[in-house]
């Protein structure tokens, strides 16, 4: 078997570093077989067998943050491309993968501790290994009254999810997964070990309790980028609450989108509605993205299967009379409610309060549910992600069969962040199935934008991924017009596969991409050698800067 | 899908092959090469009637391979870590969105795909059977796990069902209980 070496390195430097890695973690954690390089291949990849497929040349598995600091040292020695991942399964923004093809792939799954759990204070400490469905089981074992917010796969890492920028379905605060974290433990690439905020005082005893600390606040540094390898961190954890119910608002017409999206803005910036959100529409029988509720039964009025099928697009106002004369509404918005009941019906009060002055609109709370839910319960739920509960459920829901003649193998997603308004929303609703129906891609006439974050929508488009080398070039390409197009519109991605880590990263280019040029200058000071994760989220080295002029 | 008349039929198939193949109780075949060592465990997609039905009449035929039922969620995850942690050799039988998760979950376990029936891809009709029935008593032919690996569509929505079998390899095993401190 010929050993695949990293660009500029040497097959005696490989060879030595390899060994040298076997020393600190044992001959039995280092991998170079073919075999055990196909795991660390990203499923979803769209340039799979093709000749700029990014693979590892090896992989290395510590058990520990101080091996980590002495494999990284080993790195700069002999100038090793790494790689580190945490559990490997960000599927649809990229695998295991390396964004750099021939890095060694640090994986720190074994590094699965859970390291502190406080009830009192609601925070965890866990290293990179440890996954939604592990802390899930802890605290179910140690019958904590905690929660925490999972993403849809429940055999993400939490750490590695949140430094992906990945998200949940529960309270605002928790849901956005890198905001929701505090304190952070890290090997920088020179192999100093480093804690953030309260953590750089020795002996520190608030360090999962006070994000900003003492000087500039450098966390978000160590998200979306390649400025070390993190080995703890903090999160804040939900006290479990008592009760959970869903409350639905139906609202007739299509632009009502628009009044309905502004009450429900005020409702979040003032705290009153904290739980998760979701459109569906019983219309189009389509569910929105924000999670797994809401779902709309598939539509069987054929007047108005006629309207969502014409090949020219959806005409919405025939949609909006033809809706109307069979009395289906255009929209169900369905909010989750966590709490004290009496909390939960005074939200709901405030909830019909604010939607009322919407003419036509309909309310209906269901009933409220002591929690834990039984099992029995939640085996009727579609997901139980929005109590806190990890599944795989996610990936029982992708529509995409066949696209061109080749099976779907997987999905790649597009998710353009647009403004938090019924305006927006209607014109990326407009964009994107335009996009859709000129590339026939499979999906619902109309798509709705997701709510998970505070204060911006998140529009998810999930592209077909195939086994095809010229169907995959083709989707490679759609995937670009989006970008482009959502850029001239103002609206840019939160996060992406490596594939597309430069382009994307290209359409933030204000002032001369100041901004990339900010990060590159971090990278060279911290990363002089450039062996750190080159071009994730498309921060590149100096020497690959050079090489790619 | 299935009639119960159609799925007792090719359950009695099965049962009749299976047994002509040999698979059994735990460690009843000692002495085996390696492919053909013998089954720990079935695995069902709860997800699926028919899976169920098949389940009910290996156990109802009092066969002492155990029979896990798989649903994606994090109760039965946990049980089904315990039962790869015990296991060398495993079957099943589901949807190519749940062989998809379990395949990649049991990578950590250092088990690799090793065998997959497409003769599943139109129902479990008598040749899917007769697969199931092969890999149950280890004398299907395997095959390399990256041309496996490519070779299926992850879907549920599909309605298709795979008939598989998985192996502990010499790779890696990552699972090996989470550490406290």
């Amino acid at each position: 078997m010929t050993m695949k070496l990293p660009q500029n390195v040497s097959q005696a430097d490989f060879t030595a570093a390899l060994k040298a890695f076997a020393g600190i973690v044992g001959d039995q954690w280092v991998f170079t077989t073919d075999e055990d390089l196909e795991l660390y291949r990203d499923s979803y990849s769209l340039m799979w067998g093709e000749a700029d497929e990014r693979t590892a040349s090896a992989a290395v598995a510590p058990d520990n943050a101080d091996q980590v600091v002495e494999l990284v040292k080993i790195a700069n020695q002999y100038r090793i491309p790494i790689y580190p991942i945490s559990t490997g399964k960000n599927l649809g923004y990229g695998g295991a993968a390396p964004a750099f093809a021939g890095s060694v792939v640090f994986d720190l799954k074994r590094m699965n501790r859970i390291v502190e759990i406080d009830e009192r204070n609601g925070y965890v400490v866990v290293e990179p290994g440890v996954s939604y469905f592990d802390l899930h089981k802890y605290i179910q074992e140690k019958g904590l009254k905690l929660w925490i917010d999972c993403a849809g796969p429940g055999w993400g890492s939490l750490l590695g999810n949140a430094l992906d920028g990945g998200l949940g379905y529960t309270l605002a605060t928790y849901r956005s997964h890198f905001d929701a974290q505090c304190g952070i433990e890290v090997v920088l690439p020179n192999g100093r070990m480093m804690r953030t905020g309260m953590g750089a005082l020795p002996g520190a005893k608030t360090w999962q309790q006070f994000k900003p600390g003492f000087g500039p606040r450098i966390d978000g540094l160590f998200k979306q980028s390649n400025y070390g390898v993190v080995t703890k961190m903090g999160f804040w954890l939900m006290p479990a609450p008592e009760n959970h119910t869903t409350g639905v608002v139906t609202i007739p017409r299509f632009r009502d989108i628009i009044p309905l999206v502004d009450a429900i803005g005020r409702l979040e910036q003032s705290k009153i509605v904290q739980g998760l959100w979701n459109l569906s529409s019983p219309t189009t029988g389509t569910s929105g993205d924000g999670g797994p509720g809401g779902g709309a039964s598939k539509q069987k009025d054929s007047k108005i299967l006629a309207i969502l099928n014409d090949p020219g697009g959806v005409d919405m106002d025939k949609l909006d009379a033809a809706a109307g004369a069979a009395g289906i509404p255009f929209w169900a918005c369905e909010f989750n409610f966590y709490g004290p009941k009496k909390l939960i019906k005074a939200q709901w009060d405030c909830v019909r309060d604010a939607l009322k002055e919407i003419s036509g609109a309909k309310f209906k709370l269901d009933e409220i549910r002591a929690l834990p839910l039984s099992p029995e319960e939640l085996a009727k739920m579609r997901d139980a992600v929005t109590l806190g509960i990890p599944t795989l459920k996610t990936f029982d829901l992708g529509p995409m069969l066949s696209y061109e003649g080749e099976d779907v193998v997987g999905h790649i997603f597009f998710s353009p962040i647009i403004p938090r308004t019924g305006e927006a929303a209607i014109e990326a609703m407009d964009v994107f199935a335009t996009i859709a129906r000129k590339y026939k891609l499979p999906y619902p006439p109309v798509q709705f934008p997701a709510s998970m974050f505070e204060r911006a929508f998140m529009y998810v488009v999930a592209l077909p991924v195939t086994r095809s080398p010229t169907v995959n070039a083709k989707i490679r390409e759609m995937f670009r017009e989006l970008v482009l197009i959502a850029a001239e519109r103002g609206w840019g991605e939160y996060r992406t596969a490596p594939a597309f880590y430069d382009l994307i990263m290209g359409t933030y280019s204000y002032n001369d991409h100041a901004l990339l040029e900010f990060l590159e200058t971090i990278k060279d000071a911290v990363d002089p050698n450039g062996i750190m994760s080159a071009g994730r989220y498309a921060i590149w080295p100096r020497h690959l800067r050079d090489a790619k002029g | 899908m299935l009639t119960r008349r159609t799925a007792v039929g090719a359950g009695l198939a099965f049962g009749s092959v299976a047994c002509a193949a040999g698979f059994g109780a735990y460690g009843q075949a000692p002495g085996r090469t390696r492919e053909g060592r013998s089954i720990d465990t079935l695995f069902i997609d709860e997800s699926f009637e028919t899976p169920r039905q098949m389940a009910a009449l290996v156990e109802a035929g009092g066969r002492a391979l155990p029979v896990v039922r798989i649903r994606l969620e994090a109760a039965d995850l946990a049980g089904l870590q315990r039962v790869l942690e015990k296991s060398q050799a495993v079957v099943g039988l589901s949807s190519g969105a749940t062989l998809f998760c379990l395949e990649r979950i049991a990578w950590d376990q250092g088990f690799r795909l090793t065998g997959r029936s497409q003769r599943c891809a139109s129902g479990p009709g008598e040749a899917c059977l007769q697969d199931l029935a092969a890999f149950l008593g280890g004398t299907h032919p395997a095959a390399s796990p990256p041309s496996l690996a490519r070779a299926y569509r992850p879907s549920r929505a599909d309605g298709l069902l795979h008939a598989w079998v998985m192996r502990r390899s010499a790779g890696p095993q990552f699972r090996q209980g989470r550490r406290d401190v």
